[in-house]
């Protein structure tokens, strides 16, 4: 029972960074970012390469985890995505983009860093007991760099000027156009955070659960079901998605096979939605 | 019917079935990879003809895939275990999809945009799982194989003749679709679902008309490639075929009918072309997918009305 | 009996009341107006009658039977329809498109039967054509049939969607706002089609803030402020009523202080 409880703080930790990222980006762009699994992959890579192959320091490895992704979504906006949702008659358009740009960053990931999974050495040793449940140091680490960062991202967009410009293009654009945001760069912006968000998490979590180059796929539906189970484009929901779905995969996998659980995940996520389909805190939406 | 701006000259479609039912055959009779490939494209085109009604009612279905699992599945046990003749088999296969699509349709098509993007992408998962969780009866991650060919298509000739029959019932039934009042109602509920249901329009029941014709279309299209392949597994179809649906239509131009068809023959005897650099084959896809975005929106069949409209400006 | 009666309709959005206990009826064939100041309950109001929200107290009836409660397109096939504002027409589609599509309630043909293209459906599909061409005309969009709805001037989208609107072949037409953002001109035009409209025998409730229109058109009016009927009556008896004039001004006030 402990180590449920454990793990799930663990994992829903991690994946709020993921769900926060994907929410900004949505609440910025109004863009599903298909790409988002990719970019924690690559964070992933970096921590591996910075820290695992050249043996520099682990923060080193985290803040080129979080610098890669957020040139890369910071240069997928300003080339690609400012230019489609320009032009573009439907809004189908940006979506399939963001599916293309996908493809592209898994593809030049597989011939980059191959195939193969990759783990790297622990940056703490050493396991805390609680209550009966086993807590790696490393995993507490990752929780504890995991609320730091969110707590920097919230405060970041509560209160800076830049944070301030994102939220009134997420309330309402054509206010905030009219306020003198400048939409294009608060775009841009938003984009590279919500990847670097991605790329952090991907460089935490590789040290627990390893990486290789085909997890893209797998990570970019785990930050949709958070947040199709919270509600897009809030953050509250974003973290309330990450709580439902960490806990529901440390009671899932303590109980059954890994497959099964996520059939039961994704057989209540689709009559939750069918209930209620703009998730927990998610505005009414057509 | 003059108001439909949908071209489907009877002359193009006549060009196209005389290629598709006699050239072809011809000229590929011997060579048993090009008619697998064409095989291939033709029910993937008849597939994307279901997503491109969904499309016309202004919803993005990323759950053809799931049907195409179903229908595949639905042949594979109903051949393998209860030897039921394909030709029974594939409009029981047709029909546990359109049943499947009402039942889960109905309360899903009240969602919109992202959120019915989302949700039929889930789809696609839980169907996925499903049949590797089925335990005995779909035989897990094993798969079923040796699923028996059907009478009288034992030869890679004859499918491929049935696929390119299905495809130009697909394409026929599609175009009814577009050009009778029924496909102006869809294309109202697309720009406007307040206001059809305003006019008297059944939303729902409508809504639900198209995605089951989508979803039938996809099952037999999963019928058909289980039978010439004559194997299935719960992985034959992912998010990545869901999503490879939108991608013909998509590239083709949602304008008309012959989009998907000829986004999908494009990129699946494209694709084959570029075998010899199989190992890019996928960076090329996902490179290619950028540019349509960026500079055909409207997709290929928009092209000459680009370069119209480009030389107009020059002018 | 009264064509439209509206009985004691009420509307809660959580702790907030839009519509109050809100009782009038609506005679055949007259043009009924109803106005208030910004926030009164107007569109929640016309919201309610046309079945896109149902009333938390209250009943809607036309001709003598109920209609709160049914969806939308159930109570267009009883005869009433509604324009809209803001989504006032299919803007992909032409106007002859526009307004064929809007007699999908007088189709008898089944959809099996519409995809085969019976020789019955193409006479159908012909008279619908040609008695399309014939709304559009009268409306003076005679010239516009094959034009994208999405490249018409603002004053003929509203013109176009009430054209669809009477496609239907409404007993009672609601117009939501039809004369706003429109200059006199405009205005005219807008006045003589709604005339027409009730000369054609089908009943108007309208919607607006342009007063000089409503006080020119209505046979009656009606007036909410805050959710509640305050008055109703002629024109002449509403411009001289006490309460409405101190909604008004009440607001201006309101608005003065801010």
């Amino acid at each position: 029972m402990a180590q449920i409880l454990i793990d799930g703080c663990v994992l829903s930790a991690s994946y709020a960074l993921i769900a926060l990222g994907i929410t900004l980006i949505f609440s910025v762009m109004r863009l599903l970012n298909f790409a988002h699994g990719e970019l924690f992959m690559i964070g992933a890579f970096m921590v591996y390469y910075v820290y695992g192959v050249y043996h520099l320091p682990f923060a080193a490895g985290l803040v080129v985890a979080a610098l890669v992704p957020a040139l890369i979504g910071a240069g997928f906006e300003k080339f690609l995505f400012r230019r489609v949702m320009r032009i573009a008659t439907r809004e189908e358009n940006a979506m399939l983009l963001a599916v293309g740009t996908a493809i592209l960053l898994d593809n030049v990931a597989l011939f980059l860093f191959g195939e193969e999974q990759h783990g790297v050495p622990e940056t703490i040793s050493g396991v805390l007991q609680i209550e009966g449940g086993f807590l790696p140091y490393q995993r507490l680490l990752v929780v504890i760099l995991s609320l730091a960062l969110i707590a920097v991202l919230l405060s970041f967009v509560q209160y800076s000027r830049p944070g301030r410009a994102m939220r009134a293009l997420a309330q309402d654009r054509d206010a905030a156009l009219l306020m003198g945001v400048d939409v294009d760069r608060t775009s841009m912006l938003g984009f590279a955070i919500g990847a670097g968000l991605a790329g952090l998490a991907g460089g935490l979590l590789v040290t627990i659960q390893g990486v290789n180059a085909g997890i893209g796929v797998d990570i970019t539906i785990k930050a949709f079901i958070m947040i199709m189970i919270g509600g897009a484009g809030v953050v509250s929901g974003a973290v309330l998605g990450a709580l439902v779905l960490g806990f529901a995969e440390s009671v899932g996998y303590s109980l059954l096979p890994g497959s099964e659980t996520y059939l039961l995940i994704f057989i209540a996520l689709v009559l939750f939605l069918i209930v209620r389909p703009q998730g927990i805190m998610g505005h009414p939406w057509g | 019917m003059g108001l439909i701006r949908l071209p489907l000259a009877p002359v193009s479609f006549a060009l196209f079935a005389a290629v598709m039912l006699l050239a072809v055959p011809l000229a590929l009779a011997g060579q048993g990879y090009w008619l697998t490939v064409l095989t291939t494209a033709a029910l993937l085109a008849f597939g994307s003809l279901g997503v491109w009604l969904t499309f016309s009612i202004g919803r993005i279905n990323i759950a053809q895939g799931a049907f195409a699992l179903i229908g595949g599945y639905v042949v594979a046990i109903l051949g393998t275990r209860y030897h039921v003749s394909f030709w029974l088999a594939l409009p029981l296969a047709v029909l546990v999809s359109m049943l499947v699509a009402t039942l889960v349709g109905w309360p899903i098509l009240r969602l919109r945009g992202v959120y019915f993007a989302m949700i039929t992408l889930s789809l696609t998962e839980v169907a996925s799982l499903a049949f590797l969780n089925g335990g005995g009866f779909t035989a897990g991650a094993s798969g079923i194989t040796s699923i028996p060919r059907p009478a009288l298509l034992s030869s890679s000739l004859a499918i491929y003749i049935a696929s390119a029959l299905l495809l130009l019932a697909g394409i026929v039934i599609a175009w009814r679709f577009a050009v009778s009042p029924a496909g102006a109602v869809f294309r109202s509920l697309r720009q406007g679902e307040e206001l059809a249901a305003s006019l008297g329009i059944d939303i729902a029941r409508y809504r639900l008309l198209a995605f089951v014709a989508s979803s039938g279309m996809g099952g037999a299209a999963g019928a058909m490639f289980a039978a010439f392949q004559q194997n299935i597994f719960p992985t034959s179809y992912t998010v990545n075929d869901s999503v490879n649906f939108m991608l013909y239509c998509f590239l083709g131009g949602l304008q008309s009918v012959a989009g998907p068809v000829v986004g999908a023959f494009l990129l699946v005897i494209a694709f084959q072309l570029l075998s010899a650099i199989q190992k890019y084959q996928a960076l090329l896809y996902g490179i290619f997918m950028i540019a349509a975005m960026l500079f055909l929106p409207n997709g290929l069949m928009s092209l000459p009305r680009v370069l119209a409209a480009r030389r107009r400006r020059d002018e | 009996m009264s064509l439209l009666a509206i009985e004691g309709v009420t509307r809660r959005f959580g702790g907030l009341i839009a519509v109050n206990n809100v009782s009038f009826s609506v005679e055949a064939g007259e043009i009924l107006s109803v106005i208030g100041p910004n926030g009164a309950g107007k569109s929640t109001l016309f919201k309610l009658i046309a079945g896109f929200v149902k009333p938390t107290a209250g009943h809607i009836l036309l001709d003598g039977k109920r209609i709160d409660g049914l969806r939308p397109h159930a109570i267009a096939a009883r005869g009433l329809v509604r324009t809209f504002q803001e989504t006032t027409v299919f803007r992909e589609m032409t106007a002859l498109e526009n307004v064929t599509v809007a007699h999908h309630l007088r189709r008898r043909a089944s959809i099996a039967a519409e995809l085969l293209a019976t020789p019955s459906v193409r006479a159908e599909q012909k008279e619908f054509l040609s008695d399309s061409r014939e709304i559009l005309a009268r409306l003076g969009l005679a010239g516009l049939e094959n034009e994208l709805a999405r490249n018409l001037p603002h004053g003929h989208l509203r013109a176009l969607g009430i054209a669809m609107a009477l496609a239907v072949r409404p007993r009672v037409i609601l117009l939501d706002e039809p004369f706003t953002g429109m200059n006199s001109e405009e205005t005219e035009r807008a006045v003589e089609i709604v005339r027409t409209i009730r000369a054609g025998g089908v009943t108007v409730v309208l919607v607006e803030h342009d007063m000089g229109a409503v006080m020119r058109i209505s046979d009656r009016i009606v007036v909410l402020n805050f959710g509640t009927l305050i008055a109703s009556g002629t024109p002449a008896a509403i411009q001289q009523d006490e309460t409405v004039i101190d909604a008004y001004l009440g607001r201006a006030d309101e608005i003065a202080a801010l």
